[in-house]
Formats: C-alpha cells, structure tokens, sequence
C-alpha cells in the first residue's frame, strides 16, 4: 500500500478556498440565525395566540427535521416558490439558517423564562416599567445562561455546513470529495478534510467546554 | 404550481422499505452508541488514570469533527487502511456509532458528575465498598438525569441516519433522492419526506419528555 500525501499540497488552494467558504458559510448562518431567533423568542412569549403558534410550528418543525433534508427541499422548493433562481450557497445559508433560527429561539425563550418571576416581579415592585425590567433586570441574567448555549449550537453549524456539500457548494468538505474523485488519492484527500476539520473544531470543542464552566450558573 | 403526488404513491412500496431501513439503522445505531458510549463515559469516570487521556481526546475529537466526514471516511477511507470493504449500511453503523458514542459517553460523565460527592461519601461511611456504591448510590440517580439527554440522543440518531444517504446506504432519505431523480417531481417527494420524518420524529421528543417528567423525581437527592 502506498500513499502519496503530496497530492494534499498540490491542491492546497482548492482545500484553502473550501475552509474559507465552510468559515463564511458558518459566521453568515449565525448573524442571520440570532436576530432570527430573537424574533421567534419574543413571538413565543409575547401571548399573542397567533403569533405563538407560528412561532411554535416554525421551531417543532425545524428542530425535528434531518437538515439534509431541508438542504435538498430548499435547493429544489426555493426557486419555484419564489421564481427565482438562487446559487446553491444562498440556498446552503437558507436551509441552514432555518435550522439553526429554530434551535437559536429555543435558547432564547429558554433563557428568559429561566428567570424566576420573582426577579421581575420585585422590579414591578420598585416600580420599573416592563421594558426597563427587561432590558435591566431580564436580559442581562438571561444573557448569561445563553451564552454556553450558543457556543455549543456555533460548534454543531460549524460541523453542519458540511452538509450543504449535497447541493454541490464549493465548501471543505464538497471540495476534498471532489479531489477525491479527481485525483483518485481516496484516503489522502479525505484524511486531509477531516485533518482541517478537527484543527478547526477542536479548539472550539474546547472553547466552548471553557465557557460552560466560566458561565456555569449556580444559583 | 402543479403538485402531482402519483409518483410518491406509485413508489410507495420502495420508500416504506427505506423508512424501514432508517428506522433499523436508528435503533441498531442507538443500541451499539449507548453500549459503546456507556463504557467510554464509565471507563472515563472510574477506569484507570492512563486510560483517561486517549479517551478524553477521542470523545473530543469525535466532537470536532462533521458526521458526514466520520462516514465519507469510514466508507470510502478506511477500506484502504484495513483492506476490509464494509457493505454501506454496515460502514453508516460503524461510523454513527463511533459519533455518537462520543456524546453518550458525555451525557454518562455529567450524568455521574452531577450526583453530589456527599452521597458516595455517605455510602462509604456505611461500609459500602466502591462498587457497591457506584452501582446502587450513584448510577441509579444518575441515569434518570441522564434520560432528557438520551432522548435527544434518540432525536439525534434518526436524524443523522439521513445523512447516510450519502454513501448510498438505501434509506428513507436515499430512496426519496433516487424517487425525486426518477420521477420529476422532487418538490412532491422531499414534501411527503419532510411529513413523514416530522411524524416519526416528533412524537419521539414529546414521548421521551413524558417518560421523564414521570420518572424526574427518582432524581432528586
């Protein structure tokens, strides 16, 4: 059995381009999935029944949905939905943005009904109105315990980006597979992307343990 | 727009069988991750110091790594490696297992991790030996906090079995591709698919909650 790992450095720049696209295609994702959660939390808590149905349904579905799949029903329901034609890495951030928002309001509502009643209620007491409790008393503790929560879902999209590889996105993974192919160094080209993906995400694993522990609560 | 479900009908035979193999690829995959996760996670806590380190780093890197890239790999790299050529669905055990065992073997040390130290030290004072205590003091109370998180392992599973599509094992998720090539109509296949994977895995989070909000108070210490 021989290898040849000179075939990794010969296609550097394809693999350089994939990491940068996976990067892009991640940090994207999670500036659109924050305000995108925060919306889906306020609608789910904001007692008004039609908007927290929506909100609700919006979060089951994406949360119990394999995302491979919503991947291939974006590529193929976008463009007729909305008659356009999209690049499959606009269709990638779509597909994943869905996903993640939902996961992301979660953490949201989640974040702020952790906190006890009692802490809004004593700022009713002391005669703060209801934005001013929130904004004073609410978020700032709430911030707290979704922080860890969000690292752990920043690890899980970074990983998952890989996905949209499948509608051909020219990302690490879709990259590395497509020089598989090319160059036939099958074990190379694959050992190589899974080399770059754990340099990558193994510092992050790390991170986000470290901010677990930082931003532990104990009440 | 038109929507023509015929095809999906006309395939229906062919996709069941494929809802099939997903869900023995989940349940085969579940058994084998608990296992193998289990001992990690035990091996982790109690097992001998040296044994620590290798595991720490494999539960991490299984962490920091896709789970499409495990399969790719395990499919289509490792062959190489050992000579031995796994069938698809044997390969997409393999590499589910050594992915989410990783997590299992997590969910196990936090589970453990979470029981206070006063409760082995208390069994200790009765004159229970180590493993008396670990077996009926800790790991009891343990497991039940660590059911809210094998049930999103469940969730988890089912859902990265999708994935296995990619190296062609003939799942729900694989036959609806070819179904939706064959046939024209991917709008109406992907459709009935996302229907029929919410149907499977809803119930599975709501089910699990119940389990738990009945059993949660075996928990408390």
């Amino acid at each position: 059995m021989n290898f040849d790992w000179s075939v990794v450095w010969r296609n550097s720049d394809a693999l350089i381009e994939g990491t940068t696209l996976t990067i892009l295609l991640a940090v994207t994702t999670m500036a659109i999935s924050i305000p995108g959660g925060m919306v889906l939390a306020l609608m789910r808590l904001s007692g008004v029944r039609p908007l927290v149905w929506a909100s609700a349904a919006f979060t089951e579905l994406f949360r119990n949905l394999p995302l491979i799949l919503v991947i291939y029903t974006a590529y193929y329901i976008l463009p007729v939905a909305t008659g356009l034609s999209f690049s499959p890495v606009v269709t990638g951030i779509v597909a994943l943005s869905l996903n993640v928002s939902a996961y992301n309001g979660e953490t949201f509502r989640a974040g702020i009904a952790s906190i006890r009643k009692g802490q809004s209620e004593a700022a009713y007491a002391l005669g703060m109105t209801r934005w001013q409790t929130t904004r004073d008393i609410v978020l700032p503790q709430a911030v707290r315990r979704v922080l860890p929560v969000l690292a752990s879902t920043w690890v899980s999209l970074f990983k998952d980006t890989s996905l949209v590889s499948v509608i051909s996105v020219g990302e690490l993974a879709y990259n590395s597979m497509r020089l598989r192919a090319q160059t036939y160094r099958v074990l190379e080209m694959l050992t190589a992307m899974a080399a770059i993906y754990w340099m990558l995400g193994y510092p992050q694993a790390k991170l986000v343990d470290w901010i677990n522990r930082r931003y532990a609560v104990t009440e | 727009m038109d929507l023509d479900f015929e095809p999906v009908f006309d395939s229906a035979q062919f996709l069941i069988g494929g809802i099939g193999l997903t869900l023995a690829l989940s349940a085969l995959t579940i058994i084998t991750s608990l296992a193998l996760g289990g001992a990690i996670g035990l091996a982790r806590c109690y097992g001998p110091a040296w044994l620590r380190m290798p595991l720490v780093f494999y539960i991490d890197s299984m962490r920091s790594v896709p789970v499409l890239v495990v399969l790719v790999w395990t499919y289509f790299a490792l062959p190489l490696l050992t000579g031995v050529t796994l069938p698809p669905f044997w390969a997409a055990l393999v590499a589910l297992t050594a992915h989410i065992a990783a997590y299992v073997a997590e969910i196990v040390r936090a589970g453990v991790n979470s029981v206070r130290a006063g409760q082995s030290r208390a069994a200790f004072a009765l004159g229970m030996s180590r493993a008396q205590a670990i077996r009926t003091i800790i790991l009891p109370q343990a497991i039940v906090r660590m059911l809210p998180a094998f049930g999103s392992i469940l969730s988890i599973t089912i859902k990265d079995t999708a994935i296995a599509a990619v190296i062609a094992v003939p799942e729900y998720m694989n036959r609806s591709q070819t179904v939706a090539g064959q046939s024209f109509h991917p709008i109406e296949v992907f459709t009935v698919a996302m229907a029929v994977y919410f149907v499977i895995l809803f119930p599975v989070t709501r089910v699990v909650d119940m389990v738990y909000g009945r059993l949660a108070h075996l928990g408390r210490s």
